[in-house]
Order: C-alpha cells, then sequence, then structure tokens
C-alpha cells in the first residue's frame, strides 16, 4: 500500500474514532450542562414559591376543595403544583429532581420536575415545579444531526488535505527515487547534490545514498585502477619471457629439442597472456571503461566479421546463409564491442560446425524487437550444460584442450553492456541456435 | 638506423636490444623518462620505442615532448596497460605505432618496416621469392603479370615471412600477427597450417614453392636467398 494512502487511511480511521467519540460524548454533557442550567432554575423558582406562601400564605393560592394547586403557562412548558400531603415523605424538606412523563390537560409531555414537601398550617404538602423537556429533546436531536454531518464533512477535507499534504511531503522522496536510483546506471554517471527537502528524514536519506554511491563510485575507481595495475604487473613479466624465447629461437646453434620445448613454453606463454587479456577484457566491460557513443550498421559489422572469418569458412567449407528483412542501425554503442560479440558467436558457430556444415543468420522482429539469430548445424550443445555455457571457466568438451571458453562469456558480457538480450536453443547433433534480442539500442 | 629503447623494465629493453641488434639496428637503451628525454635531445634516432608507463615521467607528455625535438624520429609506443584509450591518445599525439605487451619481436620489425615504407614513401614496394612477385601496397601476388587469387590471410603469411625470411617463424608467432587481435584461445588450431597448405597450393600452380619451408614441430620458414 502507497505511504501515502496509508498515512491517510489510519488519519481518516483516527479521526473516526475522535469523531464517534464526540458523537456519543456530546449530547451527553449537553443534556448535563442543559439539566444543571434547569435544575438551577427549579431550586430558584422553588424558594420562590416558598417565600410567596410564607408571606402570603397558602389559602390566597389553594382556592379549591381538594386543597391542591395548578398553574400552567400557556404552551405547557412550565408548571407549578401544590396538593397536600397524607403522609411524611422520607426526603422530607430536600428537593428530589426527575424526569417524569406529566399528563397536563390531556397532553402527556415529559418534563423535568422538582417536588420537594413543606409543612404548612401543620398540613404537609408537596409543591413540584415543572420544566417541559420538548425544547431540550430538540436540541439535542439538532446537536446530533449537526455532529454527525459536521464529521462528515470535516473527514472528507481531512481525508483530501492528507492526500495531498501526503503528496507533497513525499515529493522529495520520488525526487530522490528518480534522480538518485533509478536514473543511475553506473556509478560513474552518479552526481553528488542534494535534493531539496526540509524533512529531515528524508534529507538524511538523500545523504545516505549520496554517501553510498561515492562508496561504490570508489570502490570502481579501485577496480579500475586495480585492472590497469594487473596488466601492467603481468604482462611485463610475460613479456619478457616471450621476447626471451623469441631470441632463444632465432639462436643458429640451438638443438632442436630445445626448440621444441620452446616452441611449447611461447605456446603456453600466448595461452596464459590470453587468459589475462580476456579476463581483464571481462573486467573493464563490467567496469564500464567503454564507451557507448557509436552507431552502428549490424548487417555491415557482420559482414565485415565474416570477411575476417572467410578462411576458417573455406577450410570446413561451410555456407553462411544471411537473410535481413531490413538494415537495422544500431545505437549509442560500442562498434568494437559489437564486432567483437558477433566475432565470438561466428567463430564458435565455425568451431562446433561440421565439415560442410551451414551458419544461418536471420533477422526477425518478435513484440517489436530486433532480434538477430546465429544459427549452425554442428554438435550441439547437451541440455544440462547449457545454462552454464556463459559462464567463465567452464569446459564441456574433452576434446577441447585448450579451450578455457571465455568466447561465450565475454559476448554476455558485452550483450549485457548493451541490454541486448542473448539466449541459447541447442539440439545435439543438430545445431545451436544463438538469439540476440535488441531491447533499446535497435532503430529502423 | 638508430634506435632508442625507453623502457624502466631492463630484462625486456635488454631483450629487445639483442633482438634488433642482431637484426643491424644501433641501440641504445634508457631506462628511465629523464634520460630518455636528454638522449632524445642530444642524439638523432631513427626510431624510439616508448613504454609508457614510466615511473618517474608521463609516458605521453615525453611523447609530445620528444615530438618537438625529434621531429624526424618515429616513435612506437608500447605498453602493458591495454587500454583503446591509451591507443587513441598516443596516435593522436603523434606517435606511428602502437604495440601492446606481450608482443612478438618479429612484430616489433615488421612494424618497424612499414614506418620506414611509410616515411619514406620507398618506390620499390614489391618483394620478390622465386618470381613471385608481392606487392605491399596493393596487396597482391603476381607470377609472370599473372595475379595469384590469394585470401587476406594468405598475403599476410606470406608477406610476414617474407619481412623475416631465412629464419624460423613459429605457428604462435604467425597466429598472433594475424589473429592478434582476437582474444581466442584456440592455439591447437590447424588453421595456420591450413593456410600455409592452401598458399603452397596456390603458388605452386605457378612455379616451386619450395621456398616455404616445414620446420618439424616448430613453424615454417621462407627460404629466399639475400
Amino acid at each position: 500500500m502507497k505511504l501515502q494512502v496509508k498515512l491517510t487511511f489510519y488519519n481518516a480511521i483516527f479521526q473516526a474514532v475522535i469523531a464517534v467519540a464526540i458523537g456519543i460524548l456530546l449530547p451527553i454533557v449537553i443534556e448535563r450542562v442543559v439539566y444543571n442550567h434547569i435544575d438551577k432554575r427549579l431550586h430558584a423558582r422553588a424558594e420562590k414559591m416558598m417565600k410567596i406562601i410564607q408571606i402570603g400564605g397558602l389559602d390566597d393560592i389553594i382556592k379549591d376543595q381538594e386543597c391542591s394547586y395548578g398553574d400552567y403557562n400557556i404552551f405547557k412548558e412550565e408548571y407549578v403544583s401544590i396538593s397536600p400531603l397524607s403522609s411524611m415523605p422520607a426526603n422530607f424538606g430536600k428537593d428530589t429532581i426527575e424526569n417524569a412523563e406529566v399528563n397536563i390537560e390531556n397532553t402527556v409531555a415529559k418534563h423535568r420536575v422538582l417536588s420537594r414537601g413543606f409543612l404548612y398550617d401543620n398540613q404537609l404538602y408537596k409543591i413540584e415545579i415543572g420544566e417541559g423537556l420538548s425544547t431540550v429533546e430538540q436540541l439535542k436531536l439538532t446537536i446530533n444531526k449537526f455532529t454527525i454531518w459536521m464529521v462528515a464533512i470535516v473527514m472528507l477535507i481531512s481525508i483530501l488535505m492528507n492526500m495531498t499534504l501526503a503528496q507533497l511531503l513525499l515529493m522529495p522522496f520520488n525526487a530522490i527515487i528518480t534522480r538518485k536510483l533509478k536514473a543511475i546506471h553506473h556509478p560513474n554517471t552518479f552526481i553528488e547534490d542534494h535534493i531539496k527537502t526540509s524533512t529531515y528524514e528524508f534529507a538524511y536519506l538523500d545523504q545516505s545514498i549520496n554517501e553510498m554511491m561515492i562508496k561504490v563510485k570508489n570502490a570502481f575507481q579501485i577496480e579500475r585502477e586495480f585492472i590497469t595495475n594487473v596488466s601492467h604487473e603481468l604482462l611485463t613479466p610475460i613479456s619478457i619471457l616471450q621476447n626471451r624465447i623469441e631470441n632463444i629461437l632465432s639462436e643458429s646453434n640451438l638443438p632442436h629439442e630445445v626448440a621444441l620445448k620452446m616452441v611449447e613454453s611461447q605456446k603456453t606463454l600466448v595461452r596464459l597472456s590470453k587468459v589475462i587479456k580476456a579476463l581483464l577484457y571481462i573486467s573493464k566491460i563490467e567496469n564500464e571503461q567503454f564507451l557507448r557513443n557509436e552507431k552502428v550498421n549490424l548487417k555491415a559489422v557482420t559482414e565485415e566479421v565474416l570477411e575476417e572469418l572467410e578462411d576458417r569458412l573455406a577450410q570446413k567449407d561451410i555456407r553462411v546463409v544471411q537473410s535481413w528483412d531490413e538494415e537495422i542501425e544500431l545505437s549509442n554503442c560500442n562498434r568494437s564491442l559489437i564486432h567483437t560479440l558477433l566475432f565470438n558467436l561466428l567463430s564458435n558457430a565455425i568451431k562446433y560446425n561440421k565439415e560442410h556444415g551451414e551458419i544461418f543468420i536471420s533477422s526477425s522482429h518478435p513484440d517489436n524487437h530486433f532480434q538477430l539469430s546465429i544459427r549452425d548445424t554442428g554438435v550441439g550443445v547437451e541440455g544440462n550444460h547449457l545454462p552454464y555455457i556463459f559462464d567463465r571457466f567452464k569446459r564441456f568438451r574433452p576434446d577441447d584442450e585448450m579451450s578455457f571458453g571465455l568466447g561465450l562469456p565475454i559476448a554476455k558480457k558485452i550483450a549485457i553492456f548493451h541490454d541486448i538480450k542473448i539466449e541459447v536453443k541447442s539440439e545435439m547433433a543438430t545445431g545451436t541456435e544463438f538469439i540476440l534480442t535488441f531491447l533499446t539500442i535497435a532503430s529502423r | 638506423m638508430n634506435v632508442l629503447i625507453v623502457e624502466d623494465e631492463r630484462q625486456l629493453s635488454h631483450e629487445i636490444e639483442i633482438f634488433l641488434t642482431k637484426q643491424g639496428y644501433q641501440c641504445d637503451v634508457a631506462f628511465s623518462g629523464k634520460s630518455a628525454s636528454e638522449k632524445i635531445y642530444v642524439n638523432s634516432y631513427d626510431f624510439v620505442l616508448l613504454d609508457i608507463g614510466l615511473p618517474d615521467y608521463n609516458g605521453f607528455s615525453l611523447l609530445k615532448e620528444a615530438k618537438q625535438t625529434a621531429k624526424e624520429s618515429a616513435f612506437i609506443i608500447l605498453t602493458a596497460r591495454g587500454s583503446t584509450d591509451d591507443k587513441i591518445t598516443g596516435l593522436d599525439l603523434g606517435a606511428d605505432d602502437y604495440l601492446s605487451k606481450p608482443f612478438s619481436l618479429l612484430e616489433l620489425q615488421a612494424r618497424m618496416q612499414a614506418i620506414l615504407r611509410r616515411k619514406h614513401g620507398l618506390k620499390n614496394n614489391t618483394i620478390e621469392i622465386n618470381g613471385f612477385i608481392l606487392d605491399i601496397q596493393n596487396r597482391t601476388v603476381s607470377f609472370n603479370n599473372t595475379p595469384i587469387n590469394l585470401t587476406k590471410k594468405e598475403f599476410d603469411i606470406l608477406h610476414y615471412m617474407a619481412l623475416h625470411k631465412n629464419r624460423v617463424i613459429t605457428r604462435v608467432q604467425l597466429t598472433e600477427h594475424i589473429w592478434g587481435d582476437v582474444l581466442e584461445e584456440d592455439y591447437e588450431s590447424n588453421y595456420i597450417d591450413v593456410h600455409i597448405k592452401n598458399l603452397r597450393k596456390k603458388l605452386a600452380a605457378y612455379n616451386n614453392a619450395d621456398f616455404i619451408e616445414t620446420v618439424r614441430g616448430i613453424g615454417y620458414r621462407l627460404n629466399m636467398a639475400s
């Protein structure tokens, strides 16, 4: 779930809880406050009534036979009633206040009623003072409705605001991801700048990424220097030995047996230097020491490689069948690497082909990507070896004594460097097919 | 021909010196950039073999400087750094050629001769072997004005052997010359033998091609009265 949504969601839940709590508590509080006011009023009125009775006497008030009195205002919102009591109530002298349904002239309405017992002229009386609650009930209803609406509107506004705010807050985060991580294909292209943000955490993240990338960049730089040093340190002694062997071989009175041994040493030495060079080459590709700034016509390079290999093709009498549906131009690539890639695949196709065999070079366009297939009619590769065919130092054929198989690993590295997908299919005794899919660099 | 070998690795400069002296070159050796700079200033050399990775001097600035003082000299860069950028920089600064270590001494000599031919615009750009005429410029071989159809590689082999006539060239040396740029490990392959076989066959159709001699277990030699 997106952080933005999450933040909004949690906020909404939190606000809903608060809203519900307010919705429940508010009416209760209001009720209590209102009752409190009413009660105060009722007490005041009771006192006032008692004073009137003391000054004017009860007899003036009670005129009827039943010795009771009732007075209501016209809307039946308030009333006073005095009635004689036959026995002493338990809480004599104290006021009791309660809500009661009171029937006033055939209309039942909820009232808050204060009742108090008192003694007048040796007779027990009860005075009741009531105040109608219909307005209060109305008020409660109104407040409840208002609360619900209010909560709904506030929640809606708050969700919208939260969404916008979260997006605004997360803007530097998105900037960090796109500019500092996604756009960086190689540490060397990393630019150490700061994303504008006032959020401490994002500044911290930005800073941490910067620090990490500088470390990675340095590691690459160290590797680069290491590669240069290794080439120098290893190739110089090889160079000495190779030239010495050449000088020994040119000595006129050299016994033939010694010469044979020297030739063997020469072979070993060349092999050693080829391995080192191949490994350095791979390291350099991985370290991105090759530029990708050239345009290449793929067909032209293929022709060039085939011309280079014409003798080998002739020696095995291999026929090359080409079918290009159109000329393909590659951009953002390194010509010499593309050349090596095709050379390695084609020389492989010759090497493991049979006499009078064939090599099919064909282009196609599945899924809008340009594809080049190089298929031979050779011995094929066993299925269980196929996944390792691009691994360094894997050798499958025992007769391949001198081969340490770096041609295909190099091809793979070049392919990765150029965003080319390289796949291999093979069937024993039928042949092997290499398929290159140019994901980004091909254009028609 | 005077050659200055600028190489801090003494064993290596020694081997180069032995080889070139045998080939009739006058050799001088400098083990540091400073001494090289002085020597180039004082003496005039036909060739300066310059190691780019000198301990005391940036090889490229030495090259730049030396190009000023010794305008007539040909410069061949020797490097073990093996970077294509180095090659481009070197050639841009006016070096005549570039060899990455390890290189064959025969290759060095071939490059030196090629530079000489280029520099002095030699009119006689042909080599004659037993009636076969090698045209170096146009890379063709003919016999009695009849062109012989050789592949590029066959011509290269014949030319290389002619350059190093009367000495044994090992299969490794020939392979390195022809396929040197390619990072291949196929040294047991019989490509060279097949090339030689085809070459002999093509030449023998016109005249005796016995001058290409097989030296058992080692390689080939082109015999030619000098």
